[in-house]
């Protein structure tokens, strides 16, 4: 190994850093260490002038070693490397000390926090000597996608990628697609109908050469990785078909709460209290009547039926506020003189044209009656003959702060979003996670809200949380152009920093494939030792660290590169 | 125990005033902003909700909207425009139905054709008793002046005549607002089951009622002071012309010219000049709809306001006619005054706007009772 030569580059930004540490003093603390060749301080190291002065360096002083003490890796890193790449070095052969989130903006004595920048950058110092060039690696990609699930996002994925000319097998659980939408009448807040949108879209899926769908077909297991997967799906009990393609969405939507469990609105005792999917099933029929043919002379919709509360789901349901709106306008139009009552908790009307629709709901007789969510639910009970009605619901009304009685001949209950039923089975095999909700997880909630930390997986519509029509199809949009955009690249870059197994080391535990997260490892029954698919691998160190004899080497995270690290922040004090 | 919520009664209050309350989405900003609600009397956001959820015996017990007297804060900061203050009027439009036992009051309220047209019958009936009744009694006009020169107005309407006949009305008058009074007293303190108010606070707090009558000190406690006195200075001066008018009509209705700065003069001219400054106040407010308080105008509101201005102007007109012996014009503006007076009396004090001289301050003597009340002594079974 050459010797190394090592720039130290000390960033001020701006005030952010040089205001609680002394960058002068870190920059001659360490200008006389071992290996380092230069060291100097700048404003602005991201700046273009800033990082002119590394590659300048690199080639006047012949560095081979750059560390950067500035802000966190997270920010810059990727800046800091390909500099380094301009300047004809390898990017791995780069070190970043965080002194600005990890130092100067928590601490308030100046003494204190230089100390502590001398010992990170240190720590920087000593790492990097050990560090080893690595090569980037790329995969090329499938231009064909699985879609799971038929409803509207899966669908509007579907056509976006066929449009695009690329092949998309379609996988539907159920005998039809549509989805929830098939299942609705109307929508809000515009009051259009449902059926109008989705059936032109089915139809369009149906008719598309680019893209197979099967019906009653569930996906038992993928193989593969980012850019090559495969399956072997059954369809009809019939002989399994070879499918491989590139990428995977995943849209199994949704299911709606079941309010058996909850006793106070006695669903399935009464039977004019129904779910709000089965009133869309009489607003399809086109009559709106009580068991016994009448048309209800009062309608209740109760908001919030499984929905933020901590015995059923702590979550916000998201979209049954403006559906209950909805149905207020749709149980006016079809019986103008019935009383109409807004049973809600708080009304969320968050979405573009929302609030406007919740203030021309106002306008149209209806009474809005408020319950603690927390304290007491509305309670349904049988009405006595006297009371003119089918029902009485006894609730606390918290606006008014009275105990009140309402006479109901019709409830409409408002059920929450629920995670689809047994999606287990999915989530293995697409390697993604789910969070408490049974929702699957996304790679980052603000910045990566429809890829997972499985490369090539992506996560769409109702099964992500509980959202609306616009935004399940955004997300549709969204990760048919980031799967798009991996077929037009024609290969993906792979994870660098993975794992190797030391073959002579490896005593065939297995521990390692039991922690892996991305199924990366595989046991070699014939040499009895564990193989790392590199491809799989993101680099985690899990493995790395689980192994009893130290056989799982995690590249750019070897043992004598933290070690050195370590030695190098407990050298100075 | 929990009360049944009406959606229909919600619908029938929208016929006394003008206001979208279902609007209102309950932020209490109105609550806030009003100088008048307090602490046991919270108003007009609790008010609106009884509103929208139609809890009738909740409304009717209530004693708050009398206590509003409509500077329009409310409605001018209420972020939905749903106009609590409008909605405040309209409450105390329906009370004023509820209170009265006859029914006429919501006939009056909620059909123009009732009011106008009982309106105009009653004119009629005093225009035929002048021209037809107090001749054939054998009482006439006559052309014949005083020694002084002015009209022989007694002759022409017999000071005991027309003095018996104000004592009537006054009764009628008079036991249908105290009927009425004594309706408002029952919902609002006796029917309450749990608090009984002891007699010695009745007596206590009388003085309240009597403070509250003369000097509506609760009018003061708005932002805009000027209304306080503009509407002070009118109802002193009607008050002073009432009872004058009843109490002392063979002192006021003379045929001797008395010296400007006579007692009875200088009365009838505060009376004059209150009632004329407090109406043109009123009546420019409400054509200018500069503030919330005058913006929305009801038929009563209107019908109120021409008539007292009719009824002051006619009389303004009697007594210069009178003074400088126009027996004609005299008798002619003497027929109007009276067919305009009679039926707003009739009308107005029992049944429609003007009973609000009664209600308010009895409202702010109630409201003191309810602070005061204590609960009833549970009854304790008698098993052994």
């Amino acid at each position: 190994m050459e010797e190394p030569r090592i720039g130290v580059y000390v960033c001020w930004c701006g005030t952010n850093i040089s205001k609680m540490v002394d960058v002068e003093a870190v920059t001659n603390e360490v200008k006389a260490l071992p290996n380092v060749t230069i060291a100097k301080n700048y404003k602005y190291m991201c700046s273009d002038p800033g990082q002119d002065l590394i590659i300048k360096d690199i080639k006047l002083h012949n560095l081979n070693r750059v560390v950067v003490a500035a802000c966190s890796p997270r920010i810059h890193e990727l800046t800091f490397r390909t500099a380094c790449e301009k300047a004809g070095i390898n990017p791995y052969l780069f070190e970043m000390a965080n002194v600005r989130e990890q130092d100067s903006w928590v601490h308030t004595d100046r003494t204190e926090a230089t100390n502590k920048a001398i010992d990170l950058v240190v720590a920087a110092i000593r790492r990097v000597r050990y560090h080893e060039p690595l090569q980037k690696r790329f995969v090329n990609v499938n231009p064909a996608t699985l879609i799971i699930g038929g409803g509207i996002s899966g669908l509007t994925a579907a056509l976006e990628i066929a449009n695009a000319g690329k092949q998309v097998y379609l996988v539907e659980k159920s005998d039809q697609l549509g989805g929830q939408v098939k299942k609705f009448d109307l929508t809000f807040p515009h009051l259009s109908s449902a059926q109008q949108m989705i059936r032109p879209i089915v139809q369009r899926v149906d008719n598309h050469p680019n893209i197979s769908v099967f019906l009653e077909t569930e996906i038992r297991e993928v193989t593969g990785y980012i850019g090559n997967f495969k399956t072997a799906i059954s369809v009809n009990g019939g002989d399994p078909v070879e499918l491989e393609f590139g990428n995977i969405i995943a849209a199994v939507g949704l299911k709606p709460f079941n309010p058996e469990v909850i006793s106070e609105y006695n669903y399935k005792e009464f039977p004019d209290v129904i779910t709000s999917f089965e009133f869309e099933e009489k607003l399809l029929a086109g009559r709106i009547l009580t068991v016994y043919g009448k048309e209800p002379r009062n309608v209740a919709i109760i908001h919030c039926v499984g929905s933020r509360n901590k015995k059923y789901h702590e979550y916000c349901s998201r979209v049954c506020c403006m559906a209950a709106l909805k149905y207020v306008h749709q149980v006016r139009a079809a019986l103008p003189s019935a009383n109409i009552f807004e049973i809600y908790a708080d009304m969320r009307a968050y979405g573009k044209g929302h609030e406007e629709f919740y203030a021309l709901t106002t306008h149209r007789q209806i009474m809005f009656l408020m319950y603690d969510q927390q304290k007491k639910l509305p309670v349904i009970n049988q009405a006595d003959r006297s009371d003119n009605c089918n029902m009485i619901i006894e609730m606390d009304e918290l606006l008014s702060g009275q105990s009140i009685e309402v006479p109901v001949d019709m409830v409409i209950l408002m059920v929450n979003m629920e995670a689809q039923e047994n999606v287990k089975q999915v989530v293995r095999a697409i390697g993604v996670s789910l969070c408490g909700n049974q929702f699957f997880i996304e790679k980052h909630p603000k910045l990566d809200p429809v890829a997972t930390t499985t490369g090539g997986v992506y996560i769409i519509g109702t099964c992500q949380g509980p959202k609306d029509i616009p935004d399940s199809v955004a997300q549709a949009r969204a990760a048919a152009a980031r799967i798009l955009g991996a077929i037009a690249q024609g290969s993906v870059p792979i994870e660098v920093t993975t794992a190797s197994v030391n073959e002579l080391l490896c005593c065939g535990c297995q521990t390692c494939i039991g922690v892996c997260p991305y199924k990366a490892i595989s046991y070699d029954e014939n040499n009895k030792v564990s193989i790392v698919n590199e491809i799989l691998c993101k680099g985690c160190g899990t493995c790395g660290s689980a192994c009893p004899a130290g056989a799982i080497i995690s590249k750019h995270f070897t043992d004598l590169q933290i070690l050195s690290e370590i030695e190098g922040v407990m050298s100075m004090s | 125990m929990s009360v049944r919520v009406h959606p229909e009664l919600r619908n029938q209050l929208m016929q006394f005033g003008i206001g979208d309350w279902n609007a209102c989405y309950h932020c209490g900003t109105c609550t806030a902003m009003c100088p008048l609600s307090e602490e046991g009397f919270l108003f007009p956001r609790k008010k609106i909700r009884l509103m929208q959820m139609g809890l009738k015996n909740e409304i009717e017990s209530s004693v708050e909207p009398w206590l509003c007297y409509y500077c329009g804060d409310c409605t001018s900061t209420c972020p939905r425009d749903a106009n609590p203050g409008e909605l405040m009027m309209s409450l105390r439009r329906y009370l004023t139905s509820i209170y009265d036992w006859t029914g006429l009051s919501k006939k009056f309220y909620t059909s123009e054709v009732w009011e106008i047209g009982s309106i105009l019958l009653i004119a009629v009936l005093v225009v035929i008793a002048f021209l037809i009744g107090l001749p054939a009694m054998g009482y006439s006009f006559t052309t014949e002046l005083t020694s002084q020169g002015g009209v022989k107005i007694n002759s022409f309407a017999p000071i005991h005549i027309i003095e018996a006949f104000d004592w009537a009305m006054a009764i009628v008058v008079g036991g249908l607002l105290i009927s009425n009074i004594l309706r408002m007293y029952y919902k609002i303190i006796w029917k309450h089951g749990h608090t009984k108010v002891t007699f010695w606070v009745h007596v206590r707090e009388f003085w309240r009622l009597v403070f509250n009558f003369s000097v509506q000190p609760k009018f003061g406690k708005c932002d805009d002071k000027r209304y306080w006195f503009s509407h002070w200075f009118l109802m002193s001066g009607y008050t002073i012309m009432f009872i004058v008018v009843v109490v002392f009509l063979p002192w006021f209705q003379t045929e001797k010219i008395l010296p400007p700065w006579h007692l009875q003069r200088a009365l009838g001219y505060y009376a004059t000049f209150g009632l004329l400054f407090g109406l043109l106040v009123a009546i420019t407010g409400r054509m200018r709809r500069k503030d919330v308080k005058f913006y929305f105008s009801h038929v009563s509101d209107w019908l109120f306001l021409v008539m007292l201005t009719l009824t002051v102007i006619t009389g303004i007109l009697i007594h210069i006619f009178r003074i400088y012996g126009m027996p004609y014009a005299t008798y002619i503006f003497y027929i109007i005054h009276m067919a305009v007076l009679v039926p707003m009396i009739l009308i107005e004090v029992p049944f429609s706007k003007w009973s609000h001289l009664a209600y308010r301050p009895f409202a702010v003597y109630f409201q003191h009772l309810k602070t005061h009340a204590v609960p009833r002594k549970t009854k304790i079974n008698s098993i052994n």
